[in-house]
């Protein structure tokens, strides 16, 4: 799941200043979960931009809000249609993809991010998340037990641990377990411990995997062959 | 598809909240058991909240002589409250005697037209003949009640102890049909229904109770000396003193048994006994009415019955036989088995035999009787088999409770007016769905346990001097704190929108009770007969998923918020401050007393139903239209729910983040606890929070002036 955080109202602010009507819109999924961006998130942040603009006293500002079930997608976007018809900018608080999913739909329209997107991760308990994914297109998860070096390594070094961690915990950040270790752990339990032995070669960060169009899945394609 | 709170805020407005959101609460354990399906969960939570006058409104739709229930009611509803599974019973009856008396049920009037033109008479005026008077005078018809006695209650007056029903509540609820034009004979025994036709009466409903004494079929019972417990309770009760001796047994185990034994210490018998053949377990009187029965010195005998009553010098020796508990009946009831050969001789001044009653059927009624002498009547209708007579109560059913009889009696009436104006009986169906199955373990764990307050009650000894009624009122403190223990089963919350619901699970992390779970099928359930009510998942839904199931629970907080803003306005006082306090805290703890004493003008208060439901929107909106402080006031560890303070804390926390990125003081949101707490007297808290508000405002104004 995708994990975000409502940007400052400070910064909300800024960002809004210029446009009068502004529609502050929701999305119904990744966002909800985390608590940055579904209905509840979208009806505080405009209560809280009221109560500004109420001190303010200026009124220069006319919020509408809605939410949307996810914004990544088109067919969930022609819902918006009415909507936006008298609106100077869209206050998006779904992740960067729904900021740029209603961007594309709405091409003459302002589209701002209401939410800093984080990373992609799983609850540890109510309202923490953890990080669990970095989506670096390589996954090696089968050869370290399933625990991903890559996010749960402070330095995400593929042939771990460094000299670094005390009491399974990292050097660079106490309050974190060494991913390797667990990895460690977890691969002794699995009688795989053999894996460790093995030296894994750096990923070639110079493969420009980022600008992937699409992955053909659907043509029955190989996933290591990805089209660029 | 999604709905902003704005919009709801204007629906609230417009009224067009009510239609479109019905009640999707489930019937309660206690209104399913009463036979009158009385409300008992909303009065209750009336009287939690302290209003009591709604409480009684609420009481006196559902029953028509309240004040009578509220004496002597068996309370089916206490056997199957849910509370009992966690510690005690609400006690549900004495909560509506507090409603009676502090609401003042004695001064409320009772009127009715007659609208129609078909008399109805009715025989006897039990419990299920005043009822069935009462709602058939409601209903336009001109009702004539024919007693056989001099007055008039039947077994209200000659069954139940002073003790248990004073009688000037009896009477006043005679008063009170005569006043809506109940004609009321008494002392006219009623031999033949044909008369009754012949006179003009339309329809006839037979409540002729039970109140013939059965036999125990032993030798001697006969002799002078034994006397049987429905005519000994009816001697006393019509203000006759049967002269009893120093010594009486009393043979059976039901109430009426009881009530002989207690009855004839009142009247100073020394030493009373009674015999009962089974063990205590078996006995069907009320628990409570046995204890105290204990409690003023009656010995009850278990496991022994009479056999052979002798009359000797003027005493009676009565031979008794020890038993034992064989195996259980149909009704699952362990049937007693005499000891061969353990017969002993008891020698008593007389024998009151309360084993049972009938229902004494004059021949000239005509109607089919059946088991036990009782009339035969279709459970639906109450037809007999004589064309416009219905039959109720004690007569069909055999001695039984006055809640019975009193829901006999409504039926009674509407099954009449069905017969009277031509139309096919429809049985009443209850459109919710009730609640069904136990709290489970884990649920039951987490609930608080707040221990059952009993009204007070005279001691033993001043109790047995007299017929002056036991059981005093609660007082107004414990009345509010006994009823906040009431789970509110099955007004829980729901996930009314699965649309909407993104699975994220908050409901499940945040709910103190660990009620809402994920099912096979991956979807979050919020399982409604073990919700708690407490409103925690609502306020912290991510997707707004999650609503209340009582209307007026979704709409309450921001209508009187709303409400008191409105006021506010109009009324002009600055600095504003709002406060968002509990309601049953205010009353519970007697803090309203202290706040309001402590608050200075300005000051407005939102009633809410625990401060767990106010959600961080409504903060906002206070401080949008103009409050300069708002404040919440909880109850703390007086708090009949689980973590509702650390829940407001929580969400107290993120509004003053977002407040004082706004540029407002995030002290103008403060929370304080109504009874104190560790913080000192609430109203002096206040008084300090107000201080500081006005210091702040004032401040602000000073700015604003030297801004321009």
């Amino acid at each position: 799941m995708i994990v975000a955080e409502q940007k400052s109202l400070e910064e909300i602010g800024r960002m809004i200043d210029a446009y009068g009507r502004v529609l502050i819109l929701g999305c119904g999924t990744c966002v909800t979960v985390c608590g940055a961006g579904g209905e509840r998130e979208v009806s505080l942040l405009h209560s809280a931009l009221r109560v500004a603009e109420a001190r303010g006293g200026n009124g220069a500002h006319a919020f509408s809000e809605y939410t949307l079930k996810r914004q990544c997608d088109p067919e969930f976007l022609d819902a918006l249609q009415d909507r936006v018809e008298d609106v100077d900018a869209i206050l998006s608080l779904g992740c960067g993809i729904g900021v740029q999913a209603v961007a594309e739909r709405f091409p003459n329209l302002r589209v701002l991010p209401g939410v800093n997107t984080s990373f992609m991760g799983m609850a540890k308990e109510w309202g923490i998340w953890d990080e669990r994914c970095a989506a670096c297109g390589d996954c090696r998860l089968d050869e370290t037990g399933g625990i991903c070096p890559i996010t749960r390594c402070t330095k995400g070094i593929l042939n771990g641990p460094c000299a670094g961690p005390k009491n399974g915990k990292c050097e660079a950040n106490k309050d974190m377990d060494c991913g390797w270790i667990l990895i460690y752990q977890r691969l002794g339990n699995l009688q795989l411990l053999e894996n460790m032995r093995r030296y894994y070669p750096p990923r070639d960060f110079r493969a420009p995997k980022r600008i992937v169009g699409k992955a053909e899945v659907y043509a029955g394609g190989d996933n290591e062959q990805l089209s660029i | 598809m999604y709905s902003s709170v704005v919009d709801n805020i204007r629906k609230h407005r417009n009224g067009q909240m009510k239609k479109s959101s019905p009640d999707r609460s489930f019937l309660p354990p206690c209104q399913a058991a009463c036979p009158l399906q009385m409300d008992i969960r909303e009065y209750v939570d009336l009287t939690a909240q302290g209003r009591i006058m709604e409480a009684l409104q609420v009481i006196r739709d559902g029953n028509p002589f309240p004040s009578i229930c509220a004496h002597v009611c068996t309370h089916p509803c206490e056997d199957a409250c849910r509370r009992g599974q966690v510690d005690k019973p609400v006690a549900i009856r004495a909560l509506k005697r507090f409603a009676v008396e502090f609401g003042g049920d004695r001064m409320i009037q009772s009127e009715a037209e007659t609208t129609r033109e078909e008399r109805v008479a009715i025989v006897g005026s039990g419990p299920a003949g005043l009822a069935s008077a009462y709602y058939l005078r409601k209903l336009g018809y001109p009702v004539t009640i024919f007693e056989a006695h001099s007055e008039v209650g039947g077994m209200l007056r000659v069954g139940i102890p002073l003790y248990r029903l004073p009688r000037d509540i009896l009477d006043t609820e005679v008063q009170r049909l005569t006043q809506m034009g109940v004609e009321i004979r008494t002392n006219t025994r009623v031999v033949s229904l044909d008369l009754l036709f012949d006179m003009g009466y339309k329809a006839v409903f037979v409540t002729i109770g039970a109140h013939q004494g059965l036999r125990m079929g032993i030798e001697g019972e006969e002799s002078p000396g034994v006397i049987d417990g429905a005519t000994f309770l009816r001697e006393v009760n019509l203000g006759l003193k049967p002269s009893l001796g120093e010594s009486i047994a009393v043979v059976g185990g039901g109430n009426v048994a009881i009530d002989a034994a207690r009855t004839a210490l009142r009247l100073g018998v020394p030493q009373v006994k009674i015999l009962y053949r089974r063990s205590r377990a078996e006995m069907p009187a009320d628990e409570t009415e046995v204890e105290q029965a204990l409690e003023e010195g009656v010995d009850i005998l278990f496991l022994v019955a009479p056999t052979r009553i002798k009359r000797k010098n003027g005493r009676l020796v009565v031979t008794c036989v020890r038993m034992e508990l064989g195996e259980p009946d149909a009704r699952g009831r362990r049937q007693p088995v005499p000891i061969e050969g353990s017969e002993f001789d008891s020698k008593f001044d007389t024998l009151i035999a309360a084993i049972g009653q009938a229902p004494d059927m004059p021949g000239g009624f005509g109607v089919q009787t059946g088991r036990g002498s009782t009339v035969e009547v279709d459970p639906v209708t109450l037809t007999t088999n004589r064309m416009g007579v219905f039959a109720g109560g004690d007569a069909v059913t055999g001695p039984a409770t006055v809640v019975q009889a009193l829901a006999a009696g409504r039926l009674a009436a509407s099954r009449i007016d069905d017969y009277l104006q031509h139309r096919y009986p429809l049985a009443d169906r209850e459109a919710r769905e009730s609640l069904e199955g136990d709290l489970l373990p884990e649920t039951v764990e987490m609930i608080r346990k707040i221990g059952r307050l009993e009204p007070a009650t005279l001691s033993p000894e001043a109790r047995t001097k007299g017929f002056k009624p036991i059981e005093l009122v609660y007082s107004w403190e414990a009345a509010v704190d006994e009823a906040r223990r009431c789970l509110r089963c099955g007004v829980g919350a729901e996930i009314l929108f699965q649309d909407k619901c993104a699975s994220c699970l908050t409901c499940l992390r945040v709910c103190p009770y660990h009620v809402p779970y994920v099912d096979a099928g991956g979807t979050v359930q919020i399982p409604v007969d073990q919700c708690q009510a407490c409103g925690v998942c609502v306020g912290e839904c991510p997707a707004r998923a999650i609503v209340l199931r009582k209307p007026y629970d979704r709409r309450h907080i921001a209508e009187e918020l709303d409400h008191v803003l409105k006021s506010a306005a109009q009324s002009k006082t600055s600095p504003l401050i709002v406060g968002f306090c509990c309601q049953y805290g205010l009353f519970g703890t007697g803090a309203l007393a202290g706040l309001w004493r402590g608050a200075k003008a300005g000051i407005w208060i939102v009633p809410v139903l625990c401060t767990a439901k106010v959600e961080p929107e409504h903060m906002l909106r206070a401080f949008e239209m103009g409050a300069e402080g708002v404040f919440i006031a909880g109850c703390g560890e007086q708090c009949a729910r689980e973590n509702t303070d650390f829940w407001v804390r929580q969400r107290i926390e993120k509004v003053r983040k977002m407040l004082s990125q706004i540029g407002i003081d995030p002290e103008r949101l403060q929370t304080f606890v109504s009874n104190g707490g560790d913080g000192g007297d609430p109203a002096t808290q206040l008084d300090k929070f107000a201080d500081r508000i006005g210091t702040l405002y004032l401040a602000s104004i000073i700015m604003q002036e030297v801004r321009s």
